[in-house]
């Protein structure tokens, strides 16, 4: 245990990039939101970071579109709060999965590479517990680590808004900060989060092998196989199975979780955090979900014992 | 004495090329040993067979464990210095402490804290931002600071000038009369450790041609620069190497008797470097002890 977090924090002393572009991010957000354009036009979209900068700027349509808009949505406060903010979690886990994708792929190899490997296994620490502590910094330090942060930024961005817009229509719709729907909007997102993370572990551990694997390269071994299959089962068979399969390994917890059976804020309410877990509760019940996280077990171990075993540092 | 590594028949390929060959070892507590020989002689493959780097066949056992399967359990009390350099560039010296710290039981952080206060090498400086020889510095003061029955160092001051090698070992020297230790060093520059060892291994294509004490070196091996006329004579005796410097004929001899070669000449007791390089590349009329043509 005592091992497991030294070996995590040293994963963070080594990939800088899992904490810094993370807060990155958060100050991107919070500055856009501070001095970017705002832009709010019909069905209740808003953009951040575009065109004018101030809102007396705007053309007499523009106006009469977001007067449209606000007339709408008055009734819609707690959606959109808790829209806009699930959106800048969205963001934050979309950069960290990018962030997360290349480190899987590099961690296992660049030991090799810069053959500090031989420093690592020169020290009590086995490989399963090393190649675990990757895994663990991959599927639960970081996404906390910005589940956190994006709750901290959620909070800010209450705040920046209220000092920026407060008294303008916009500020109308956007409270400086409600307490129910941010716990809420927390619930859902490490719902989701957790969910995600069972669901996409044989990605990790597809990852976490072709780094322990290949000798450079390590983006190409990853990509090429899967895209070959692809190409080759299209052209011999002129069938899809193959993409239908990725496909469905990639968004397939979503279409478990079935959210289109019920078109979830069309009737103006905040749907109820019972009704949204029900829904991601259905990937922990399906049995496709168990069948990836046996796989992803068989990737790990198969890594543990390629790392052990290899000696070409 | 119990044995810190014993080995029997211990091979290693490479696919069809053997690089090393069914090798005997026996390292009692408490000796320094230097496994030399020349460059692909196989001295870092048994290295890495002995700290459970790499497959091989035969028996071989540390501290009682077999390397194989008992890698983990082993590294608790062997440490080792594979090659310079190996620390990552973008480790803080602050951070190599306090990992080093965090994962081993046997770190003492003070005694490494100790040394590095006497080198130049600075907390907050990243091993990217260090000199070869300081990188070689802080790797060692990580490793001396821990209380390991065995120390292996493979070719630790490859690279480095002769200011560091220097210190390098005298700190090692230091450090060792300190505990209790075992010590296992691979080089080529035997000149410079020959002083330190307790014990000598020579390899030479996978293949150990001399084990000995050095204390036995003297007994067993003789160099005579026969006079003038007794040349003929001497080669009689068998020397297993012999060349000319300055127009005399040096010769080396295995267990001859040193009087009855004093009879014949000038005789000394011939340096480890010597030795090594008269059996890394025989010229004389006899092969080196225990070695098969090529």
């Amino acid at each position: 245990m005592n091992n497991m977090i030294w070996l995590i924090r040293r994963e963070f002393w080594e990939n800088r990039s899992l904490w810094i572009a993370p807060l990155v991010i958060a100050g991107v957000i919070l500055v856009l939101t501070a001095f970017g354009g705002v832009h709010i036009g019909r069905e209740e979209t808003f953009w951040f970071g575009t065109g004018t900068s101030d809102l007396e700027g705007m053309s007499t349509t523009d106006r009469e579109h977001l007067n449209q808009a606000m007339g709408e949505v008055s009734g819609k406060r707690d959606m959109i709060y808790a829209f806009t903010l699930s959106m800048l979690t969205t963001v934050q886990m979309f950069a960290l999965v990018i962030v997360i994708f290349f480190y899987l792929l590099d961690t296992l190899l660049a030991e090799r590479k810069d053959r500090s490997i031989l420093f690592w296994k020169s020290l009590p620490v086995s490989d399963a517990e090393v190649v675990s502590s990757k895994l663990l910094t991959a599927s639960v330090a970081a996404p906390v680590f910005v589940l956190l942060l994006s709750a901290v930024v959620q909070v800010l961005f209450g705040l920046v808004v209220w000092a920026r817009f407060s008294g303008s229509v916009v500020g109308m719709v956007m409270p400086v900060f409600d307490a129910g729907v941010w716990l809420q909007v927390q619930a859902a997102a490490w719902l989701m989060t957790v969910s995600a993370i069972v669901w996409y572990l044989p990605l990790i551990g597809y990852l976490l092998l072709v780094s322990v694997w290949a000798r450079r390269n390590a983006f190409l071994w990853a990509v090429l196989p899967p895209v070959s299959v692809l190409i080759i089962e299209a052209m011999l068979a002129q069938s899809h199975h193959f993409a239908d399969f990725l496909g469905r390994r990639f968004a397939g917890h979503l279409e478990i979780m079935d959210f289109s059976s019920r078109s979830f804020g069309d009737d103006g309410d905040l749907p109820a955090l019972g009704e949204l877990a029900s829904h991601i509760v259905r990937v922990f019940t399906s049995y496709e979900t168990w069948v990836g996280v046996a796989v992803a077990a068989a990737f790990i171990f198969v890594t543990i014992r390629i790392r052990r075993v290899r000696d070409d540092s | 004495m119990t044995a810190i590594i014993e080995a029997r028949g211990l091979t290693k390929s490479y696919g069809s090329t053997p690089v090393v060959r069914s090798v005997d070892l026996n390292v009692e507590a408490g000796r320094i040993v230097g496994l030399i020989g020349p460059n692909g002689a196989g001295k870092t493959t048994v290295i890495k067979s002995i700290l459970g780097l790499t497959s091989f066949d035969g028996e071989l056992k540390v501290l009682g464990l077999d390397p194989r399967t008992h890698r983990d359990d082993l590294m608790k009390e062997v440490c080792f210095i594979a090659d310079v350099a190996v620390l990552p560039k973008w480790l803080k010296v602050s951070q190599a402490v306090d990992f080093v710290a965090g994962v081993h039981p046997r770190f003492d952080r003070k005694r490494a804290e100790e040394f590095l206060a006497r080198t130049d090498i600075k907390k907050e400086s990243r091993v990217r931002q260090l000199s070869k020889g300081m990188v070689t510095q802080l790797h060692l003061a990580l490793i001396l600071a821990i209380d390991a029955k065995l120390l292996v160092l493979d070719e630790p001051t490859l690279g480095l000038d002769l200011l560091f090698r220097r210190s390098f070992y005298d700190n090692l020297l230091n450090d060792y009369f300190n505990k209790e230790r075992t010590i296992l060093v691979t080089t080529h520059q035997v000149e410079e450790i020959e002083n330190i060892l307790t014990d000598i291994l020579f390899i030479e294509h996978g293949k150990i041609v001399l084990d000995s004490p050095m204390e036995s070196l003297t007994d067993r091996f003789t160099q005579l620069i026969p006079a003038a006329g007794n040349v003929d004579r001497a080669r009689a005796l068998k020397p297993f190497w012999e060349r000319e410097i300055f127009g005399r004929v040096a010769m080396l001899f295995d267990g001859r008797d040193p009087a009855e070669l004093g009879a014949l000449g000038e005789t000394r007791a011939p340096s480890v470097a010597d030795l090594f390089v008269a059996m890394m590349q025989p010229v004389g009329a006899a092969p080196s002890p225990s070695k098969e043509a090529a």
